[in-house]
C-alpha cells in the first residue's frame, strides 16, 4: 500500500533519514518509536509531501506520492498547525472545503465527545485541547492511510484513554494507521506492529507478536535495549 | 482552486476592510468639504484619499508576501501544503487572489478619484473653469496632451501590472531563501539581493518597448510584458516548489 524505498534526508551536513526501506499494509496499527530526532516526524511529512527526501522514492499505491495520495493519506502534526483566526468550526470547514473523505457529523460527534465545542478559538485552547482538536478533525476523515505523531502529547491520563480509543475505533480492516509516540507501554496496548527509528536509521519492524516470539521480547523490553544506554539494535 | 483563493483572501480580509473603513471616513471628509465649503476638509480629503490609494495597493501587495513568507516558515504552512494541491495551484491562487485585490483596488480608487472629480466640478464654483484656463495655457505654449480616457484607463493597468510584477519578484525571492538557499548562511541578504537583482533585469526589459510608440500602445506593450514576466516568476517559483520545498 505505502512503500518508502531508500529514502534518506539531510539538513545541512544532518542526515535527518538515512536509507530507509519499510512497507505499510493496510489492516494494521504501527507504533513508530524512537527518541526526539530519530526521524519519526520527517519520515510522516516525507510521506506527506510536506518534505520532499533527497534520495530514494516513496510510493501509494505504486504510484510516487502527490497531490492526489493527499486525499486519502491523513497526517496530524504533532505540532499546532491552525489559523490563529480559526475556531474549531473553522477548521471543520477547512477539511471539509478540501478533503473529500471528510464527514462534518463525525467532526461535530468527536468534538463533543472530547469535549469540545465548536465556537472554541484555536489560538485559546490548551496543548491539550489542541490534541484532542488535532484528533477530532483528522479521523474525522475516511482515510486509507493515517499517520498520527504524537497524538498522546500534551494529553492527561484519561484524555489519553479516550483518544486511543477513538483512533482505534475509527480504523478499519483496510486501513493502515502510524502512531508515533513515547509511551510505549500505552501503545504495545493497542499496536500489532512496530518499527523502531534510530539516528534517522530503521533499526527494527515487525509484527508484535512475531517480535515478541522471535526475540523473546516485549515492545517495551526492546525499546529499552535499543534506546537504554549503549543500546544497539 | 476557488477554495484555496477563499482562505487566501480570508488571511488578509482584516487589513482589507480597515483600508475601506479609512478610505470611508476620508471620503465623507472629502465630501463635507465640497457640500459644506469647508476648505481644510476638501484639502484633507484629497490628500488622505490620494495616500489612501498608493499606500492602501502597496500594502494589498507587500501583505501578500508577509503572507506568503509566513505560509512557508511557520507550521501554518501545513493548513496549505496537505491539500489535495500542487505547489503550482497553491501559488497559483495566492498569486490570483492578489492579482484580484490589486485590481479591484485599483479600479476602486480610479472609479472614485473620477466620481469625486465629477461631484468636485459640479459643485465647486470655478473648478471648471480652472482646469479650461489650464487647458488653454498648455495650448498656448504648443503643447498638445492628447490623453483619452482610454489611456488614462491603461496607465492605471500599467501602474497595477508592474506592482503585480514587482509583488511577484518578492515571492520568487522568498521561493529562493526557504529552498535553495534554505540554512544557508546570509540567505535572507542573498534572497533580498537575488529581489532588486531580478526587479533591475525585469524594469530593463520593460525600458526595451521603444519611445516611439503611440502612448496606447506603449502602454498596452509594457502591460503585457509585465504581465509576462509575472507568468515566467510564476513558474520558476513554482517550479522550484514542487522539487525542493520542504516545510
Amino acid at each position: 500500500m505505502l512503500e518508502c524505498n531508500e529514502i534518506t534526508k539531510t539538513y545541512g551536513r544532518k542526515t535527518a533519514i538515512d536509507h530507509v526501506s519499510m512497507k505499510l499494509e493496510p489492516g494494521h496499527i504501527y507504533a513508530m518509536l524512537g527518541p526526539n530526532g530519530s526521524g519519526k516526524t520527517t519520515i510522516m511529512k516525507m510521506i506527506v509531501g510536506l518534505v520532499k527526501p533527497n534520495s530514494g522514492s516513496i510510493l501509494y499505491r505504486g504510484v510516487p506520492v502527490n497531490k492526489e495520495s493527499r486525499c486519502e493519506i491523513a497526517y496530524m502534526s504533532t505540532e499546532p498547525y491552525f489559523y490563529s483566526w480559526m475556531t474549531a468550526a473553522d477548521v471543520g470547514k477547512y477539511y471539509d472545503d478540501f478533503f473529500e473523505d471528510f464527514s462534518m457529523e463525525r467532526y461535530l460527534y468527536l468534538l463533543e465527545r472530547m469535549e469540545l465545542t465548536p465556537d472554541m478559538k484555536t489560538k485559546t485552547l490548551s496543548s491539550g485541547m489542541m490534541a484532542k482538536l488535532k484528533i477530532a478533525v483528522t479521523m474525522a476523515r475516511k482515510a486509507k492511510v493515517y499517520l498520527l505523531d504524537e497524538p498522546l502529547n500534551g494529553i492527561d491520563l484519561l484524555a489519553r484513554d479516550v483518544i486511543i480509543r477513538t483512533v482505534i475505533e475509527e480504523c478499519g480492516p483496510d486501513v493502515a494507521l502510524v502512531i508515533s509516540s513515547h509511551l510505549v507501554d500505552e501503545l504495545e496496548r493497542v499496536v500489532d506492529s512496530a518499527i523502531f527509528m534510530k539516528e534517522g536509521r530503521l533499526v527494527l519492524m515487525g509484527e508484535v507478536e512475531e517480535l515478541r516470539i522471535q526475540q523473546g521480547k516485549s515492545v517495551v523490553d526492546l525499546y529499552r535495549e535499543i534506546y537504554g544506554h549503549g543500546g544497539e539494535a | 482552486m476557488g477554495k484555496l483563493m477563499k482562505y487566501e483572501f480570508r488571511k488578509t480580509m482584516f487589513s482589507k476592510i480597515v483600508l475601506l473603513v479609512i478610505t470611508g471616513v476620508l471620503e465623507i471628509v472629502f465630501l463635507a468639504g465640497v457640500f459644506l465649503n469647508w476648505d481644510d476638509g476638501l484639502g484633507w480629503g484629497i490628500i488622505g484619499l490620494t495616500l489612501c490609494a498608493i499606500i492602501g495597493i502597496f500594502y494589498i501587495g507587500i501583505e501578500s508576501l508577509m503572507v506568503f513568507h509566513r505560509d512557508l516558515n511557520t507550521k501554518q504552512s501545513y493548513m496549505l501544503f496537505l491539500t489535495p494541491y500542487n505547489s503550482y495551484q497553491i501559488l497559483g491562487a495566492k498569486v490570483l487572489e492578489n492579482g484580484i485585490s490589486i485590481f479591484l483596488a485599483g479600479c476602486f480608487y480610479a472609479a472614485l478619484a473620477a466620481l469625486d472629480l465629477a461631484i468636485a466640478i459640479g459643485y465647486l464654483g470655478g473648478l471648471k473653469e480652472l482646469l479650461e484656463m489650464i487647458q488653454i495655457f498648455l495650448e498656448q505654449l504648443e503643447i498638445t496632451i492628447t490623453f483619452t480616457t482610454v489611456d488614462s484607463l491603461l496607465f492605471v493597468f500599467e501602474v497595477l501590472a508592474s506592482w503585480l510584477m514587482t509583488v511577484v519578484t518578492g515571492i520568487l525571492a522568498v521561493v529562493l531563501s526557504a529552498t535553495v538557499l534554505a540554512g544557508k548562511r546570509f540567505s535572507g541578504l542573498v534572497s533580498f539581493l537575488l529581489f532588486f537583482l531580478i526587479a533591475w533585469g525585469s524594469s530593463a526589459l520593460m525600458n526595451r518597448i521603444p519611445d516611439t510608440l503611440a502612448v496606447t500602445t506603449s502602454y498596452l506593450l509594457s502591460i503585457l510584458a509585465a504581465l509576462a514576466c509575472t507568468a515566467v516568476m510564476y513558474l520558476i517559483s513554482g517550479w522550484i516548489m514542487e522539487r525542493k520545498l520542504s516545510v
